[in-house]
């Protein structure tokens, strides 16, 4: 479920980082007092550790759990969100697991959808049965996330398939595989509920306001997603200069305009353009390395 | 539980590798180029690469990572170890669409790789610490910031941990066990995991109020060879916009 970069369109990343960006800041503000920064550090490392455990399924294959819907139950949904991103940052600036400029988008689905769903869907219904109430959170915390993610690359133009396919790929398949994501969920949570039920129940509920702008955040999200790709598929360098007509009427041509010598054959004035190019990019290269070897 | 176990050992093993990835390859010309400078170089790169069609920039950009990668030290070899198995993904998934596009799907497909390779530069030459105090440099909230680090750091203790309690209880074992009561024990153990963490945490806060916690500053200043970089990455970014 890590969109990679290369997937979402840029207008449509920026949108998800700064949604991403408010509720993660909100919950920072909120946590502001309570020393909890080990708390996210030890936990998110935890669930890092128990992403790896691959739980088998009849029939040869395995599956692994992301965790979201437990870190709220066990956090609360602002510690939780937190842990959750901590764990995608790191997947992303460790192990290349989802893409820099996505990076928004994932922490948007992963860490605030599924936890924010996963808690209140939890507390929800917990007061008829604890395991089941785990069980669907867990389910349909990652299915929401799976069918945002959907949405997300869904919009974007840069991914050639539409919304037709890739909600129901992502939701179909995320919502099989949700399954073991509640079952597992529904399993620790009624363990921990036995053991220390004080973990469980200690999580003070967040203001209604709060809730509420969250949850309509999370409801408009693809809207606003929508709304920036209306705006138009944006190359912001390209259209940059087309805006201040660099385009039409370029300062400066450069040395070998359109990759060419003026004057001779296309092909012959391209190949010596690409020598210059790569020799201007190999000249740099060795001063950096002369330079670093003397430095 | 040894399904369990046995299938987590070979994910796990194949994962944390990666943990390892500064150890052996720090020689190269980048790894001494400041943090700062190649986070922002990074985002850079990928953005260059993402956000365009146009078969030349994205050539570009892929040819210039390429070219700095080889010239700084660093092995192409092992880059592509890193990138391929996720670029052939992403092949295979627009394939349908380049049936009738074959440019759009070769186009995606170096996108990707182009990205992957930016991010692979990052990652094998910079060390999480030095990410960290850059992240602080620009600003990302001192609590985020310290949880990434304490989770980075605890991340194969944590996973050490997970793995002592499945392994203790599968040599308590007298028998084989169903799908289901490996699911029923998995789970009891992962709830207890989650127990441990909660009391580690909580042994760390002490030890930090205790200690004085370790405040993640940067401290570094920018050098002749980072403004060299800087200019390599301004003359992409100058290629890139011009053709």
């Amino acid at each position: 479920m890590h969109i990679p970069d290369g997937y979402l369109d840029l207008p449509i990343a920026g949108i998800f980082y700064i949604l991403s960006l408010v509720v993660l800041g909100y919950s920072i503000y909120r946590l502001r007092d309570e020393k909890f920064t080990p708390l996210f550090g030890i936990v998110a490392a935890a669930i890092f550790a128990a992403q790896m455990l691959n739980w088998p399924i009849p029939g040869g294959t395995s599956a692994h759990f992301v965790g979201g819907a437990l870190a709220g139950i066990l956090l609360g949904p602002y510690a939780g969100a937190l842990a959750m991103a901590v764990v995608l940052t790191i997947q992303c600036l460790v192990f290349a697991d989802g893409g820099i400029t996505a990076l928004g988008a994932n922490v948007w689905n992963m860490a605030i959808v599924n936890v924010f769903v996963g808690y209140y869907v939890y507390k929800a219904l917990e007061r008829f049965n604890r395991s089941i109430a785990a069980l669907v959170a867990g389910w349909l915390g990652i299915t929401l996330a799976a069918i945002f993610a959907g949405i997300e690359i869904g919009i974007s133009s840069s991914f050639g398939y539409g919304l037709t396919v890739t909600v129901p790929v992502m939701g179909v398949w995320h919502a099989l595989l949700g399954i073991i994501e509640g079952v597992i969920t529904a399993g620790v949570v009624s363990y921990i509920a036995a053991a220390r039920p004080d973990v469980i129940e200690q999580k003070a509920a967040p203001g209604k306001l709060a809730l509420g702008v969250i949850a309509a955040m999370i409801a408009v999200s693809p809207l606003f997603a929508y709304a920036a790709e209306l705006v138009g598929y944006a190359e912001p360098l390209e259209n940059a200069a087309e805006i201040i007509g660099l385009e039409e009427n370029p300062i400066y041509e450069g040395l070998l305009p359109d990759y060419t010598l003026p004057g001779l054959d296309p092909y012959v004035g391209t190949l010596i353009a690409g020598v210059v190019g790569t020799v201007i990019v190999l000249g740099l290269g060795v001063i950096l390395t002369r330079y670093a070897r003397t430095a | 539980m040894h399904e369990l176990l046995e299938r987590t050992i070979k994910e796990a093993s194949s994962y944390f590798q990666n943990f390892l990835i500064h150890e052996y390859s720090s020689k190269s010309v980048l790894h001494r180029i400041d943090g700062r400078v190649k986070l922002v170089s990074t985002v850079v790169f990928v953005v260059l690469a993402v956000s365009t069609f146009n078969l030349s920039k994205v050539i570009t950009v892929l040819l210039f990572l390429l070219v700095i990668s080889a010239i700084s030290g660093l092995s192409i070899k092992r880059i592509f170890e890193r990138i391929w198995l996720f670029t052939l993904f992403s092949f295979i998934v627009v394939l349908p669409l380049s049936v009738y596009n074959p440019l759009y799907g070769v186009i995606f497909t170096l996108r990707v790789a182009a990205s992957l390779i930016a991010v692979q530069m990052l990652i094998m030459t910079t060390s999480f610490a030095d990410l960290c105090s850059s992240l602080r440099y620009f600003r990302v909230p001192k609590t985020f910031v310290s949880a990434l680090w304490i989770a980075y750091r605890y991340a194969i203790l944590m996973f050490r941990e997970l793995f002592a309690i499945l392994l203790t209880r599968e040599s308590r074992r007298v028998s084989k066990g169903s799908h289901m009561d490996v699911w029923r024990k998995g789970g009891e153990a992962v709830g207890l995991f989650f127990l441990r963490s909660f009391e580690r945490a909580e042994r760390v806060q002490l030890a930090i109020e205790a200690r004085g916690g370790n405040v993640i500053e940067y401290r570094g200043k920018i050098k002749k060879l980072d403004l060299i970089y800087s200019t390599i990455v301004g003359f992409t970014t100058f290629w890139w916009v011009i053709i």
